[in-house]
């Protein structure tokens, strides 16, 4: 029998077995350390001070809330971040905005509704009501009841509810998204268009603002009325009613938030979005025209007969023949 | 191992039915996934792997005594997830709800696994080491690092970051994990179900270096439209697409392998359920790269859509080949036959129908979902609309269930009344099982 060969260094280490080890090891540490360390020390948002701080002491009540929400799994069907296209859940979020959350609670599911901003939107009366029975505030709601939790833990977790995005709310009650703001490229481009370029409105002009009422009186004065006191004959059938654009209220607005509004319309109230029904000139002339419309003294309608009458409309008589399909004849 | 299999699956097949949605949900849905993915799939997969690797290596397991402390560790970790997650202690992470002790437990547990199977493959008495083991040890490095590092056990990571992390564990569960273990025992039991040589080496080569390069950064797509930096994003989505690769490479190997033998799904039980698991691994992984483009990400983000892709790979892919494991390599572990045939065609197909139902219906709801929030629809107009589809899910669960059950029972009879198996091909490396069963 032939003496064995002492293995060679070559032959011990650098096998094909040992030498996929290593390199499935190497592959695979490679990719962590590119996306898991490498954020670690390059993605370091500073906090922009609008995400909510649990470490500061004032706030210890919704801290603890915090960790109700985490233990009751709230984030299963609830996210916490907004995107450039979510409508209603009020200011984009910025990276900065997390620096405190910790575990994050960012969410994967939107079986409810998310809730980066929903501090303040409702009164804590109706969180813990919706917390303990949601089908009664909500028919067909198929969120959980939590009403196991105990009144500490109800109060905290409500605390926490209402701390949410708290700081993100602008000061400017009126503010539109940020993607119809100058903040995001998004929004500077639709600005632009709107201040040059051939599709260029001057909201402030009365000729823009005479193109608007036509546009008005065929879309929107069913609704908010001939005046634009929210009193079109439509009105009578909604349960929350057209806006009444006298209101001085409205004098505050800034272009973009009417442009908003009527591009995406008022969630949860039948304003309708008519970002998909009016090209985007259409709809400068028509915040052109209803910067003309407020006063000093908000017009009240308070009776059925200052409603705007509706005409009958002729129909014409249907006969079998007129609406029989062609046969081809 | 069969006790710990069999554990495995009374564990976690009851929480199949989380679906009911009036239920306090999210504490279910907590042990349902950490049921599924630690429980069913991770213990059956070990269990799969302590038969087929020995088998593979013409060999026997390193340590039995360390395997069945393994098994019992690892039940023990199930039964304190059990009364954690029911009762809220969570750490509230995704995927990673297991509390501190739970996490070191199932870390060392896995290392020990690992361990095991290491020594057992140094033992090995055949030179060339087949696909199926790159899979199983590439797997055993990668998953306990990943569990690791995704379970942030002790480390406080701001926000972001913690999503970042925690979806790289989120993602990687499934592709360093799930997959490359399900891959390797569909390469394992293909051939020799069919008995059919595989249809390429270099291929299944190909598909492993591939699966091993590609997955591990995808993580970032499932916060593709949070503030996290762009550049991460971009690797996630390119890497999320070059996956089709690997992935077509493995069931090209596949589809070829079956080539001239598709008639024997018909007769053949377990090879039934492992191409039904291949089929539905092409839809997976079809439709996942798809998802994590931007713009699909942008409208179907947030819906059932996805959850009905997640099912879709763990239940229709991975739960449907360690179905086919547990098949094939029962009677040859305990030398006894399958006590029923007709209860495994039962099993059969409740769990597919009901599959089909489940991601049917999960899809649809998720489509209507999708539409709602893209288009800034309040939720209280379009809640009840998809009411239909959380009953049919919750058929669908009830249908999946009945069929685990029926297979708990038709274990049970098998292991206790039925007559020595005829099918024994090769009792030799069954024979080390056998003690533990
Ligand atoms: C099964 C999924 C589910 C879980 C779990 C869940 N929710 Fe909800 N949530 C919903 C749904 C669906 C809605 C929308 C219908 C409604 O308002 O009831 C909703 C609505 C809400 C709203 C009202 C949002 C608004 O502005 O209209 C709040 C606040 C809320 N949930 C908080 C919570 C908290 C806190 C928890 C954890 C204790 C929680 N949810 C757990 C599904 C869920
Ligand atoms: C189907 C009836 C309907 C039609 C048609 C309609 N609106 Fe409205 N509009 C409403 C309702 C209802 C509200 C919600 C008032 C509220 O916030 O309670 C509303 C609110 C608004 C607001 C937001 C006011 C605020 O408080 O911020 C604006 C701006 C507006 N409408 C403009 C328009 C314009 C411009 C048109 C035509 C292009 C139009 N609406 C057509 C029903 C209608």
């Amino acid at each position: 029998m032939p003496k064995e060969k002492p293995e060679s260094f070559q032959q011990r280490w650098l096998s094909g077995y040992t030498l996929g080890a290593i390199g499935i090891l190497s592959t695979f540490m490679i990719i962590i350390f590119s996306t898991v360390f490498m954020p670690m020390v390059l993605f370091r948002p500073s906090p922009s001070g609008r995400g909510n701080d649990y470490t500061v002491e004032q706030v210890a009540d919704a801290h603890r809330g915090r960790q109700i929400y985490v233990r009751e799994g709230c984030f299963y069907c609830h996210t916490q971040f907004t995107r450039l296209q979510d409508r209603g859940y009020g200011p984009l979020v910025q990276a900065g905005d997390y620096n405190y959350e910790t575990p994050h609670q960012l969410g994967t599911a939107r079986t409810g509704p998310d809730l980066t901003n929903e501090g303040g939107r409702m009164s804590s009366q109706w969180q813990k009501a919706h917390l303990v029975n949601p089908r009664a505030l909500k028919p067909g709601s198929i969120m959980p009841s939590f009403s196991f939790l105990s009144d500490r833990d109800m109060n905290d977790l409500v605390a926490y509810i209402q701390s949410l995005g708290n700081k993100r709310t602008s000061k400017n009650f009126v503010e539109a998204p940020d993607e119809y703001r100058d903040t995001t490229d998004h929004g500077k481009a639709l600005l632009d268009r709107k201040t040059t370029g051939k599709e260029a409105v001057d909201t402030n002009s009365s000729a823009a603002a005479n193109a608007g009422r036509g546009i008005y009186t065929q879309n929107c004065a069913v609704c908010h009325g001939l005046e634009g006191w929210g009193n079109g004959p439509n009105a009578i059938s909604l349960e929350k009613k057209p806006a009444n654009f006298s209101r001085p209220f409205y004098k505050q607005y800034p272009d973009e938030f009417w442009f908003y509004r009527i591009s995406e319309g008022v969630p949860g109230t039948r304003m309708p979005r008519f970002g998909e029904i009016l090209s985007e000139q259409q709809r400068w002339y028509l915040v052109a025209y209803l910067k003309t419309l407020q006063k000093d003294q908000e017009v009240v309608i308070s009776k059925i007969d200052q409603l705007n009458k509706a005409e009958q409309v002729k129909l014409p008589v249907l006969t079998d023949q007129q609406y029989e399909p062609h046969t081809g004849e | 191992m069969g006790a710990g299999l069999f554990a495995a699956a009374e564990f976690a097949m009851p929480d199949l039915v989380h679906n009911v949605p009036q239920l306090s949900m999210p504490h279910l849905r907590m042990w349902h996934v950490n049921g599924v993915a630690i429980g069913w799939l991770s213990m059956g997969y070990v269990g799969a792997m302590f038969h087929m690797i020995p088998t593979l290596c013409k060999t026997r397991l390193w340590s039995e005594r360390l395997g069945n402390f393994s098994m019992w560790a690892w039940n023990l970790v199930m039964v304190g997830a059990f009364c954690t997650l029911l009762n809220g202690n969570t750490e509230g992470r995704e995927y990673a709800e297991l509390g501190a002790i739970l996490d070191v437990l199932v870390a060392l547990d896995l290392i020990l696994i690992l361990y095991n199977v290491y020594r057992t493959i140094l033992n090995r008495r055949v030179q060339k080491l087949y696909v199926s083991l790159w899979y199983f040890l590439g797997s055993l490095f990668w998953f306990p690092l990943v569990y690791l590092i995704g379970q942030r056990t002790f480390v406080a990571l701001p926000g972001l970051n913690d999503a970042i992390v925690g979806w790289f564990y989120g993602h990687n569960i499934l592709g360093m994990w799930f997959t490359t273990v399900g891959v390797g025992m569909m390469y394992y039991l293909l051939p020799r179900l069919t008995q059919a040589p595989l249809y390429s080496h270099g291929l299944s080569m190909l598909g492993f270096w591939g699966i091993a390069l590609f997955y591990a950064p995808t993580g970032t797509h499932h916060i593709l439209q949070s503030p996290v930096p762009e550049w991460l994003k971009a690797i996630a989505v390119i890497s999320s697409i070059f996956l089709l690769v690997p992935v077509l490479t493995v069931l090209t190997n596949f589809f070829m392998t079956m080539k001239g033998k598709w008639g024997m799904v018909v007769t053949d039980l377990p090879l039934r359920f492992a191409v039904t698991s291949a089929c539905f691994y092409l839809v997976t992984c079809v439709q996942g790269p798809f998802q994590a483009t931007r713009w699909v990400n942008w409208y179907l983000h947030f819906s059932q859509w996805v959850v009905g892709h997640a099912h879709l790979a763990l239940l229709g892919t991975f739960s449907f080949i360690l179905t086919s494991a547990f098949y094939y390599s029962l009677p040859r572990l305990t030398g006894r036959d399958w006590y029923s045939q007709g209860l495994i065609r039962a099993h059969y197909w409740l769990k597919f129908l009901g599959f089909l139902l489940m991601m049917t219906s999960l899809t649809i709801a998720g489509l209507v979902q999708a539409a709602g929030w893209a288009f800034g629809v309040p939720i209280d107009q379009w809640s009840l609309q998809i009411r239909p589809y959380w009953f049919l899910r919750e058929l669908s669960g009830i249908m999946i269930v009945l069929g685990q059950l029926i297979f708990a029972y038709n274990a049970y009879k098998s292991f206790y009344t039925s007559e020595p198996a005829v099918v024994l091909v090769k009792p030799a490396p069954g024979k080390t099982q056998e003690v533990k069963a």
